[in-house]
């Protein structure tokens, strides 16, 4: 086990690096820099030389490489070249706000989705089944913005109410936090849920196809202890990486529904920081993208391992 | 003799299949709504009579009615000939991308598991860096990165799911190639690529072939979120993530101009997932 997490591990801190040499390589690509757009039309060529070299731009790139990756390794992840703020504290606020969408989504998916999964799965073959399957597909095949879109008309017509275009965070007013998170909350939900559910449904029905679950029903073991016992918990096991994969999703699925309902999350400092050319926000944000959804993978692994002991040794 | 007997089995053939889709409601479905929008694709003057670029600023805005099935939008342009011609351009380019996807991850991937030792090792940790990378956040990346062009948004896609296929790709080579018809071609003398291309991808290829399939309706969702943001096809072709967007300012006012381009979506990805899942099960099955 000990091999095992210091291989897995070191796996990751390498992917990490590679990653972030990419990061920093295609943020350098973004045609047009900071200067050009500072500038605007005047071009005066010892301003801008003067600019370069104020945002450390005349360096070669290898060297402004390692020297972003060693501030960012010992914490110091630089100042926005557009706002003058501190980096971490602008990326600090906007992580604050998509990881609660992305948690509160996470939470409310699994309440809806693993019990339709369940139901979809004992009721195999009958209505309620393929009732669940067609909130599935459909959940599956609606893009999330547009979903979005038609519950925020949805809620005009039918309540006379549009959510509050001014972000709130929770320590401010926790009323007025929901009622703008709501919306983006269940569009972003209703995919997971269908994710869920279909995933949880397929999980089901394969247990029930498994031989000591058949054994179990032969032999005479009542029907609600086969399920409880046998096929609920071998359900269980592949749902924790599931739920990984899901939180991933979410997170790409958060920089869309963030720039829909103005929410000052992770996906709208990436979009402003493309567009502003502001590298040290975009190469930050990037990168705390790419560390979340390693990390998740890591626990999911390492949770796997733990529930399922069948793959500890391996 | 022969020509007759061809047409029997033809005939035979496509009764076998008229039979399984039987079997299969959501697959006959499913092969039907993509049957529909592949006909709008193709020949979308058969649907859409009026033009998709037309300014008509004195109907702007207009909800639907018998001259305007899906209303107009903010200019005025008739939306239903905007999503029909919009189909094309759309599907085109998820396509295109999930083509570029296959060939060049499919084809590393096959190489990888065949060839094994470092440069396996080297493509594996790239693939690792790739999919670290959430598939939509990859493709705001590029496209911000190399600019709001229809190519650019095809290299993009093509880029976000190309780990996947080299990872299906590399693990069939890698099973193959301890087959025991892989090591009788060896031990006749065939050379490697001759094995990889003759034997080891013919047997890859259905694995490449029902993933594209599964793929798409997420390329296209990814596809049409980046129109969504502006980073895709930009106006005025029609393309049902940029008619969104364009909607989306209006959105209380004028919904009609969002929610049909969002329904185009919904139903191709529905064809084309329930095609997917009927795929998936005959291949889980062999």
């Amino acid at each position: 086990m000990v091999g095992y997490l210091v291989r897995r591990f070191a796996a990751s801190i390498f992917t990490a690096l590679l990653a972030s040499g990419v990061i920093f390589v295609l943020t350098r690509s973004v045609p047009g820099d900071v200067v050009a757009q500072m500038l605007g039309q005047t071009s005066d060529p010892t301003a801008a030389q003067a600019l370069r070299a104020f945002f450390g731009l005349d360096q070669p790139m290898y060297s402004q490489y390692l020297g972003w990756l060693g501030r960012m390794l010992s914490g110091d992840l630089g100042t926005s070249w557009t706002r003058g703020q501190p980096v971490a504290q602008m990326l600090g606020d906007a992580v604050l706000v998509t990881l609660q969408l992305s948690l509160m989504t996470v939470a409310i998916a699994t309440a809806v989705g693993v019990p339709l999964g369940v139901l979809a799965g004992i009721y195999e073959g009958r209505w309620p089944s393929s009732l669940i399957q067609v909130f599935n597909l459909l959940g599956l095949a609606a893009p999330v913005f547009w979903v979005g879109l038609m519950l925020l008309v949805g809620v005009s017509t039918v309540f006379d109410w549009s959510p509050p275009l001014l972000y709130t965070s929770p320590r401010q007013s926790i009323v007025d936090n929901l009622s703008i998170l709501a919306l983006p909350i269940v569009s972003l939900g209703i995919l997971q849920a269908a994710a869920y559910s279909q995933f949880v449904h397929q999980s089901v029905v394969s247990a029930f196809h498994q031989e000591y679950v058949r054994t179990a029903i032969a032999k005479g073991v009542p029907l609600r202890m086969v399920f409880f016992k046998h096929v609920l918990r071998n359900v269980a096991i592949p749902l924790v990486t599931f739920m990984g994969l899901i939180l991933i999703q979410i997170l790409g699925g958060a920089v869309i529904i963030e720039s829909l309902f103005a929410l000052p999350g992770l996906g709208r400092l990436l979009l402003s920081s493309i567009e502003t050319r502001d590298y040290p926000v975009l190469q930050a944000a990037l990168m705390i993208v790419v560390v979340v959804a390693m990390v998740v993978n890591l626990i999911v692994d390492l949770l796997y391992r733990v529930i399922d002991p069948r793959v500890r040794l391996t | 003799m022969t020509s007759a007997g061809s047409t029997v089995t033809s005939h035979a053939a496509s009764m076998a299949a008229l039979r399984r889709l039987r079997r299969q409601p959501g697959l006959a479905f499913g092969v039907l709504l993509l049957a529909f929008v592949a006909l709008v694709a193709l020949i979308p003057a058969l649907f859409a009579g009026q033009s998709p670029l037309t300014v008509n600023v004195e109907q702007a805005l207009s909800p639907p009615s018998m001259a305007h099935l899906f209303g107009t939008d903010d200019v005025g342009r008739d939306v239903f000939a905007r999503v029909v011609h919009g189909t094309r351009v759309t599907l085109s380019i998820c396509a295109g991308a999930l083509l570029l996807s296959a060939l060049v991850g499919a084809s590393l991937g096959l190489i990888s598991g065949f060839v094994a030792g470092r440069a396996d090792m080297a493509l594996g940790r790239l693939v690792d860096v790739v999919l670290s990378f959430p598939p939509v956040v990859l493709g705001i990346m590029v496209t911000g990165i190399l600019g709001p062009k229809t190519i650019n948004l095809v290299l993009a896609l093509g880029v976000v799911y190309m780990p996947v296929f080299f990872r299906i790709a590399r693990a069939g080579a890698l099973a193959e190639a301890g087959q025991t018809y892989v090591e009788a071609a060896r031990s006749i003398g065939l050379s490697g690529p001759t094995i990889l291309f003759r034997h080891i991808l013919r047997n890859v290829l259905p694995l490449v072939l029902v993933q594209y399939v599964i793929l798409f309706p997420l390329v296209l969702q990814i596809q049409a979120a980046l129109g969504f943001l502006g980073l895709g096809v930009q106006p005025p072709t029609p393309d049902w993530g940029a008619i969104l967007q364009q909607g989306k300012d209006y959105i209380i006012l004028a919904p009609w101009v969002s929610a049909f381009p969002g329904l185009a979506i919904l139903t191709t990805a529905l064809g084309l997932m329930l095609i997917g899942r009927a795929l998936q099960q005959k291949l889980d099955r062999r």
